[in-house]
């Protein structure tokens, strides 16, 4: 790369970062919620793209971990116990990863569609049963007590989505750890043969996967300010991710960030439009069989140079012969 | 007076496991074809919760607008969606068999786009609101030995049987259904034995869509019905798949009459709003613990 050329891609970052920085300053308040929104599914998606797309999992229940994050700040701030936002964080993250540890055990030993069912099965189980049980309170749900600043939650979902990508960025694009999963994607058998331990890395990508979406679930609580079951922990959260993913770029680094930025944008101007939220499912559902059979690499397969990059699926084991490609 | 609280009690059990095994037939129903089209074309179909939330609203559309009773139109509702199935089956097909990485994920990504796209028109077109099939036939109760068995359910029951009865002397006595039952076991072997796979796929995902669109008529009639009501009847098959164990047929029987004894069990003694939570939990524990089935049938998973 010549000198320009970085230090170009250098001013342009820079922008970008001053732009991104001073959002709550120019946006107004519409577009500064829509990008809140867009942090947070950006990271939600980049979350769910761990097990999905790195290690070849489709979890259907990923609505759980955003649930278990929301409730326990939910829950914490309630005027009894009145803890602070921040110290609820990390309790809704060890609650998920915990969770994550002890089902993904089991679970991961089902392959392909079992473990989309079991995964689906095991949400909508606990999404029952948060409507039932006593401390949740049931389908009248929980208000948190209100801490208006739209500014704050938008530093906070980005912050929280900047961490997210940098994590998932680093340990599986540039760590041995990331070849690990990556391998085990591929062929499970090979990669165990080659030592591998894969029950081991597969828990380990789970819980990652899974602790992310409680760090999101705890601020979108705070931010909403009332949760119920069916607003934290429904299969439409699970779907929003898949779908966000998908359409982004399954297995890539950044992609599904992508997708869940366009999507989400897409979903609040259909709701501002229309005010119905119905013919979006259907535009989305449309997308997704759309995307499957005419662009299985998601949007950032169509933005050139990034395939230059070697980041979609070098490692899949049945590459698209180059000139079935076009 | 202890012992008549104590008929009572029987009585109640009793009339408690008469609904789940009627309900049961159905669930038989649409979860055949599920199976059978899970082991033709490799693919978990996401969309078969919608087929039956889609042949609830036939039922309810062939009345309103035909002023047709829904159980006379079964017949074309069985012609509408195998059409409709025709027209999937070579997508889910194209996809699962792509060389491009992993067809597996790809189609269950494609199934689940093609159940959301469903659900959404439907919610567009006919809203939230829930409704109910409207028939003519079977509306009173029959009264056997003390117990009440509403019309409504024998009938459903009684079609289910019928129907999957059918399917299953198909499957089992033609030609065609020899060449069905070789492509669930072993695609490649199927095909060097001349066995058209492509076709056969096609037909059972047809098949299975107009029994999955006719028995979404008979729960539209016993159990009100949303546009959004799909993903848990998809569950309900994914439990009846999972609990038989993958082409396993005699194990989707005991499985579809097992979760509707589940469900009414638990809806008389526990509560209505236990009951999804339930029956998800079992299915989960079942998954872990035997994820051949609980006959020990299935194929590997």
């Amino acid at each position: 790369m010549s000198r320009a050329s970085l230090a170009a891609r250098v001013l342009v970052l820079a922008a970008v970062a001053v732009l991104v920085l001073t959002v709550p300053g120019w946006a107004g308040d519409y577009w500064t919620r829509i990008l809140t929104g867009v942090c947070m599914w950006a990271g939600l998606a980049l979350a769910w793209n761990v097990l999905g797309g790195y290690a070849g999992y489709i979890s259907f229940g990923h609505a759980v971990f955003f649930g278990i994050g929301a409730y326990a700040t939910a829950l914490l701030m309630q005027p009894g116990r009145h803890w602070n936002f921040f110290l609820t964080l990390p309790v809704g993250v060890a609650a998920a990863a915990l969770l994550a540890a002890v089902v993904g055990w089991p679970t991961l030993k089902l392959r392909g569609a079992y473990f989309a069912i079991a995964t689906w099965a095991l949400a909508e189980a606990i999404l029952q049963l948060a409507t039932v049980v006593g401390f949740t309170n049931g389908s009248s749900g929980l208000v948190i007590p209100s801490f208006a600043s739209s500014s704050f939650f938008y530093y906070a979902m980005l912050v929280a989505a900047v961490l997210t990508f940098l994590t998932t960025y680093t340990l599986l694009e540039r760590s041995r750890w990331g070849y690990q999963v990556k391998a085990l994607r591929d062929d499970e058998a090979t990669a165990r043969s080659v030592g591998i331990d894969t029950t081991r890395v597969k828990i380990q990508a789970y819980v990652l996967s899974a602790a992310i979406p409680a760090v999101f679930g705890a601020i979108d609580a705070y931010w909403i300010t009332f949760i119920n079951p069916q607003s934290v922990l429904s299969a439409d959260i699970t779907d929003q991710m898949v779908v966000m993913v998908l359409i982004g770029g399954l297995g890539h680094a950044w992609g599904p960030a992508l997708g869940a930025a366009l999507l989400f944008v897409v979903n609040r101007q259909f709701v501002a439009e229309f005010g119905d939220t119905t013919s979006y499912i259907a535009v989305v559902g449309a997308l997704v069989a759309l995307v499957v059979l005419f662009l299985p690499d998601g949007l950032v397969s169509l933005i050139p140079g990034v395939r230059r990059l070697g980041l979609v699926r070098r490692l899949l084991p049945w590459p698209r012969p180059e000139a079935e490609r076009r | 007076m202890q012992t008549c609280r104590g008929g009572a009690l029987v009585s109640l059990l009793f009339q408690t496991l008469v609904n789940g095994l009627l309900v049961g037939g159905l669930y038989i129903t649409f979860s055949i074809g599920f199976s059978l089209a899970f082991g033709v074309l490799d693919v978990v179909d996401f969309a078969v919760g919608e087929w039956v939330m889609l042949g609830a609203f036939a039922g309810i559309g062939a009345k309103s607008w035909f002023g047709i009773d829904p159980f006379i139109a079964l017949p074309a509702v069985f012609v509408i969606f195998a059409a409709a199935g025709s027209l999937v089956a070579p997508l889910i097909y194209r996809v699962r068999s792509s060389t491009y990485a992993r067809p597996a994920l790809m189609a269950l990504a494609f199934t689940f786009g093609l159940a959301t796209l469903a659900r959404g028109t439907m919610l567009s077109a006919v809203g939230f609101d829930p409704r109910t099939v409207h028939t003519g036939f079977a509306n009173g109760t029959l009264s056997v030995v003390g117990l009440e068995i509403p019309g409504l359910r024998l009938a459903g029951f009684v079609f289910a049987i019928v129907s999957t009865g059918l399917f299953v002397g198909f499957l089992y006595f033609t030609r065609t259904g020899l060449a069905i039952r070789a492509v669930a076991q072993d695609k490649a072997n199927a095909g060097l034995m001349g066995v058209n796979v492509k076709r056969i796929s096609m037909l059972v995902y047809c098949i299975y869509a107009g029994l999955t669109g006719m028995a979404g008529v008979l729960i539209g009639a016993i159990y009100a019905v949303t546009a959004q009501v799909g993903p848990q009847y998809a569950l309900l098959a994914f439990f009846v798949v999972v609990v038989a164990g993958l082409g396993s047929v005699l194990g989707v029987f005991v499985a579809g009459l097992l979760l509707g004894v589940i469900q009414a069990v638990v809806t008389v003694y526990i509560g209505p709003s236990y009951t999804l939570g339930i029956v998800f939990g079992v299915l989960f524990a079942i998954l872990l613990v035997s994820p051949r089935g609980i006959l020990g049938r299935g194929m590997a998973v």
